[in-house]
């Protein structure tokens, strides 16, 4: 399974719609029904299984799952 | 065989609150949903039966306290107990309100015991229905409206045919998850520096009561400590009475678009609201903690588990009088989001943190108010029963832990009901009054004048 696979299949846990149908232009609050508490949840989620460290200013900039997509790609490579 | 867990952080805290009260009493939680229709009580009892078997958290128990107090918890595989049926139809509404309210008064004593009790019961008025009795360390009111939901769509595919309710996610599958998570050391030492980062850039709080400063005053006289910055929590008198206010759906609607409007939820809103006001009779204090529970629940399992997720985490902000009213809901947004990315974390090991750090006497606290925002209203979502008339109703279990305790629900017309719990040993109906009517007018003047200092706001309401 792709990172970017894995990265949506959790994504899928916080929504109705399955990590096939997630595409990289949607955004999590409009399009994904996501609440602030889902937002940050999913991000604590993506810390422990990517084992990233996310810095807490940049989270505010997230919108789309491409930016979270990136944001996490990123960190994932420079760990 | 049986597996026995320790209890999570939400479980542990309706623990401490029995093993400090000394009463199951203050973990009770009740509610009746019901239906003006005929029921089938045969098949309401098999659909109950059924529910027990779905839904592994109404078969949790608990072992008999270890010498430090600690209980683990199991899962037992069959419930087979009978499902009484109770005839009240002979009542008045007000009358067998009032019974119910005193089986929701009732305890849970012993250990490896069934914590969960369900009653069908034939209420005035042609409603018909069922009551659940339950330990708040199986459940929480999120986790009660699922399971009313998914007993009802079990009740309608056997009476109707309908389909078959969705599987719920296995209880005990999400509890391990759960608790795997809380001994993650990465994610434990993430928790724990953010809320000593907190402690670190703000100091020891400062307590702020609702009826102002003279609560903290006499606190600070009975401990002989004229710096004191916690007051006395009430141990013995934990009576607790309920009053509610009902706010119309047009005004509603104006608190839902300003937060759609804004990108603001609801909640810190409400906190908001909340803060101002204890500034407001607090000499403007500016520094300003309530108590916030957080439902976490965010994915699919954690939604349909079941399970006591409930959790509350303080909210502390420090808010100066010339900050306008949008800048103040924004810090308070802010905070809270952060709160929730470490929401993991056990409340508990705060308040161990300030003891230590502060010497915070025993049986006290830095927080007069509690807020509960509960969007999901107890109502049947189910097509089959779209046009019958329902009546719902939690009851309180009658044993305060705390001062006041205001939960804030939709109602069915789009209004919104403002239910303050509040301990009768230091607090009257007028103190909830004061609360509620200038809450309302704080929000009303800042969302109509959201450039508006607080300060200003204080000073006009």
């Amino acid at each position: 399974m792709t990172q970017e696979m894995q990265f949506k299949k959790i994504v899928a846990q916080y929504c109705k719609t399955e990590p096939e149908k997630i595409t990289n232009d949607m955004r999590f609050r409009e399009d994904l029904g996501f609440s602030s508490l889902d937002f940050m949840s999913f991000l604590g989620e993506l810390e422990d299984t990517f084992d990233i460290e996310l810095e807490e200013e940049d989270l505010v900039q997230i919108l789309t799952v491409a930016e979270a997509l990136e944001m996490m790609e990123r960190l994932k490579a420079e760990a | 065989m049986k597996e026995y867990y320790p209890l999570t952080a939400a479980q542990k805290m309706h623990h401490n609150w029995i093993r400090k009260y000394k009463t199951q009493q203050v973990s009770g939680v009740s509610v009746v949903a019901s239906l003006k229709a005929a029921l089938d009580f045969g098949l309401l009892k098999k659909c109950i039966q059924l529910e027990f078997e779905r839904y592994g958290c109404m078969r949790i128990r608990f072992t008999k306290p270890d010498a430090k107090g600690e209980v683990k918890q199991y899962i037992v595989e069959k419930e087979t107990r009978d499902i009484p049926l109770k005839d009240l139809s002979g009542m008045s509404l007000a009358e067998a309100d009032h019974l119910m309210q005193q089986w929701a008064y009732e305890t849970f004593d012993g250990d490896d015991i069934p914590l969960c009790d369900v009653t069908m019961v034939k209420l005035p008025e042609g409603y018909n229905g069922f009551f659940i009795h339950m330990d708040h360390r199986l459940i929480d009111s999120c986790g009660l409206v699922v399971m009313i939901n998914d007993l009802m769509q079990l009740y309608t595919h056997y009476k109707f045919q309908s389909a078959y309710p969705e599987d719920l996610a296995d209880f005990e599958e999400v509890l391990a998850k759960d608790l795997q998570r809380a001994n993650n050391e990465k994610r434990f030492a993430k928790d724990k520096k953010f809320w000593d980062d907190q402690l670190d850039a703000l100091g020891e709080p400062l307590y702020s009561d609702i009826q102002g400063p003279s609560v903290l005053e006499e606190a600070r006289k009975l401990h002989g400590d004229k710096n004191l910055r916690a007051a006395d929590i009430e141990l013995k008198d934990l009576f607790v009475e309920v009053k509610d206010y009902y706010l119309e759906p047009e005004p509603t609607k104006n608190l839902i678009d300003f937060c759609m409007n804004h990108q603001l939820s609801m909640t810190n809103l409400l906190l908001l609201g909340i803060r101002t006001y204890l500034s407001k009779v607090n000499d403007g204090q500016e520094d300003i903690t309530i108590q916030n529970f957080i439902s976490r629940r965010s994915t699919h399992d954690e939604w349909t588990s079941g399970g006591s997720r409930t959790i509350m985490f303080p909210c502390r902000t420090v808010i100066s009088a010339d900050t306008d009213f949008m800048s103040a809901a924004y810090e308070i947004q802010n905070v809270q989001n952060r709160i929730y990315m470490h929401s993991n974390y056990d409340p508990a090991l705060i308040e161990e943190e300030m003891r230590k750090r502060y010497h915070t006497p025993d049986n006290t606290t830095y927080e007069s108010c509690y807020l509960t925002y509960q969007p999901m209203p107890v109502k049947m979502d189910n097509p089959h029963l779209v046009n019958i008339s329902q009546h719902s109703k939690w009851f309180a279990n009658g044993a305060a832990t705390k001062k006041m305790y205001l939960t804030v629900s939709h109602t069915e017309n789009g209004g919104m009901n403002f239910s303050f719990h509040y301990q009768t040993a230091h607090l009257e109906e007028h103190d909830m009054e004061l609360l509620y009517y200038y809450m309302m007018r704080i929000l009303f003047k800042g969302i109509a004048e959201p450039d508006m200092s607080i300060g200003d706001i204080i000073n006009q309401v």
